[in-house]
């Protein structure tokens, strides 16, 4: 097991696009590590540079405190499992998962042991005689696993291994994901781009755009407290509410209502200043009768979410979206009034997109903080 | 609604049952077309099993005059069983060639992006079927003169490898782009050696891409006259293609009996090769994976 440090991590493509830009990078031993982003954001080719399967142009990635950066992939103990699995199809499941023991030199009985070990611990026991072509897209995830741990490797790296799973498979291999990293506890990056992956599964993550990393931290601060517009807008399975505000006499007018500005964020707004408040529709209340500090306006489409029910109301000519419980749906035309949890508004610069005021210590900042609990599975 | 108008019901019974009449028309149709087209491509090989077990063979298919003394007077021929030799000789000799150069090639140009690629191939391509061809004859033979190749199974081997290879490469680089490069990613991670990607994954899933190579230039080599012909001298070392063109009588008359017991023995080999390639690697493929 080992920590995964990287140091000013550049790669340009021949033809001059700059997948990674200077990044730096610290994942700790034993942690489950998410690179999310939308797509050509950099997180595979991040993946791959980590791997050795793409050399990087500059910077410096060390696994362990070994420097690898000019390492061959055979030499990284790095184990990878691809998002079309990469089993080989000529061979059996057996002899699939027995192949980098093969590589290794290891005795035949040994390496039959050890498959049969991983594979037993897998539940894929009975399907040792098959080849790959004869199993289901979740049997065959599991056999890519089982030949990646019977390797042992000191990281593991998974690029997107659920998105080729229907949906309700790949909650089930989730979960399945998530304890088989949890008990072996070895270090895994894990690439994504659904968001609710990355907060389900990771014990800290990065969101990327354009070869950067825009946030870097837990999956609950993530969700809660979103750096900056485009991890606001990428995380949350309802998008979150981005309404444009203005400070007047120590308040924000928000299309004529006046809401009170963020404790934290007080001291960071000049009056007459325009800024982008930030509220997720999970952290807004709704309410039929007037609130001070409130939305005021028209319920106007009700979007039935399970458990709850997403709410579009419509405040001046902006549209607000809250999650309600069940029991207290409005009706569309009702005229409702909606309330922002202050500890959970954020105000964004307009220019940059960047949070207005010094980031708050946020709860749960540390490594292995359970993932936020109310974030509604995709 | 038929009950509604009994008349429209009538009318629309008897249209129905022409329309069953004019389908079973058209299908009888179709299948006496195709009976005359099979049984037009069937005759020639009916004739090639019937006609050397005929006394007196003509050009006529009929039952024959039941005899195995063909057999015999062919192989009273002094070169009848080493041509066939020799054809094997130069089909596995070239087939070995032609795997041995196209396969690496056919790897490299597929997972090395080289600028010019593309047409690389198809100029390749081209040109390679004006090198086996009537039209580059006399260079060809020139340059063998010059190498001193002439009358030599080497030469005739060169000559026919030199013509298969851009093909065989063309056609086998699309089997090695139909590997996903992730099997060799993989392998390359858990430590596996150029030599041993190439042993235990590109080659066992490349191996019936291989296999239409070998029984493509196999055929190829097997049926071509014009090149032995031209550059082989003695009668001992010509192939069985070139020896079927001496079965003449005194007369100067084409010797139907020689010709098709020969031609039946000359047509063994590459349907047995066939069939053992069929059955020990089979044309089957195991395709992409997907969940």
């Amino acid at each position: 097991m080992a920590d995964v440090e990287i140091r000013g991590l550049t790669k340009v493509f021949p033809g001059g696009v700059r997948a990674l830009d200077a990044l730096d990078l610290h994942i700790n031993d034993g942690e489950f590590f998410a690179l999310l982003g939308p797509s050509g954001c950099g997180k595979t080719t991040l993946l791959r540079t980590i791997a050795g399967l793409e050399g990087a142009t500059s910077g410096k990635i060390l696994i362990g405190g070994r420097d690898v950066t000019g390492l061959p992939p055979g030499a990284r103990d790095v184990g990878m499992v691809f998002q079309d699995y990469a089993l080989y199809p000529h061979m059996t499941v057996a002899d699939n998962i027995a192949y980098p023991l093969k590589i290794r030199k290891v005795a035949k009985d040994e390496r039959r042991r050890t498959a049969e070990s991983v594979g037993g611990s897998l539940q894929i026991g009975a399907l040792f005689e098959r080849r790959p072509g004869q199993l289901s897209g979740g049997q065959q995830q599991r056999v890519a696993l089982a030949r990646v741990i019977a390797y042992r490797p000191r990281v593991f790296l998974f690029d997107e291994p659920l998105s080729n799973l229907d949906a309700r498979l790949r909650l089930e291999a989730r979960t399945f994901l998530k304890q088989l990293q949890t008990e072996l506890g070895i270090t895994t990056i894990y690439v994504t781009h659904d968001q609710s992956e990355a907060l389900a599964m990771a014990d800290r993550m990065a969101v990327m755009e354009k070869g950067q990393i825009r946030q870097l931290d837990t999956p609950t601060a993530c969700f809660r407290r979103s750096a900056n517009l485009f991890v606001a807008g990428f995380i949350g399975s309802t998008p979150m509410n981005l309404l444009p505000a203005r400070i007047l006499d120590g308040e924000l007018d928000v299309a004529g209502c006046r809401l009170p500005i963020p404790e934290d964020a007080r001291a960071n707004v000049s009056p007459g200043e325009t800024v982008i408040l930030g509220a997720r529709p999970e952290y807004m209340s709704l309410s039929r009768t007037e609130v001070p500090g409130a939305l005021n306006g028209t319920v106007r489409i009700l979007e039935n979410l399970g458990v709850d029910t997403l709410v579009t109301v419509e405040v001046g000519d902006l549209h607000v979206r809250a999650t309600v419980p069940d029991e207290s749906v409005p009706t569309p035309g009702d005229r409702v009034w909606l309330t922002a949890d202050p500890r959970h508004v954020l105000l964004y610069r307009q220019d940059d997109g960047e949070q207005v005021g010094a980031p708050r210590a946020a709860e749960g900042t540390s490594p292995g903080a359970p993932p936020v609990a109310n974030t509604p599975a995709r | 609604m038929r009950a509604a108008d009994p008349a429209g019901a009538l009318r629309g019974e008897r249209s129905e049952s022409a329309l069953v009449m004019l389908r079973l028309v058209r299908r009888v149709g179709f299948y006496v077309f195709i009976v005359f087209v099979g049984a037009f491509f069937a005759l020639p090989m009916v004739w090639l099993v019937l006609a050397p077990f005929d006394a007196h063979p003509t050009l006529n298919t009929a039952l024959p005059d039941f005899t195995l003394g063909n057999f015999g007077d062919v192989l009273k021929d002094p070169y009848a069983l080493t041509s066939l030799g020799d054809s094997i000789l130069l089909a596995v000799g070239t087939m070995l060639l032609v795997v041995v150069l196209a396969a690496p090639a056919a790897y490299a140009l597929s997972r090395i992006r080289l600028p010019g690629r593309d047409l690389l191939l198809y100029l390749l391509l081209l040109f390679s079927s004006i090198v086996t061809g009537t039209a580059a004859m006399v260079p060809l033979f020139l340059l063998i003169f010059d190498l001193g190749l002439t009358d030599t199974h080497l030469g005739v081997v060169l000559v026919l490898a030199g013509g298969l290879v851009p093909a065989g490469i063309f056609i086998l680089k699309d089997f090695v782009d139909s590997i996903p490069t992730s099997y060799e990613e993989s392998a390359r991670l858990f430590g596996a050696s150029s030599f041993q990607i190439l042993r235990d994954i590109v080659l066992p899933y490349a191996r019936p891409g291989l296999a239409v190579i070998a029984v493509w230039v196999m055929v190829n080599v097997w049926g071509n006259f014009l090149i032995p012909f031209i550059l082989l001298r003695t009668p001992s070392s010509q192939p069985a293609a070139v020896v079927i063109y001496n079965f003449y009588t005194e007369g100067g008359q084409a010797d139907l009996r020689l010709i098709s017991t020969f031609g039946l023995l000359y047509s063994i080999p590459v349907v047995v090769m066939y069939l053992f390639v069929n059955r020990r690697y089979g044309f089957r493929f195991y395709g992409g994976l997907k969940g």
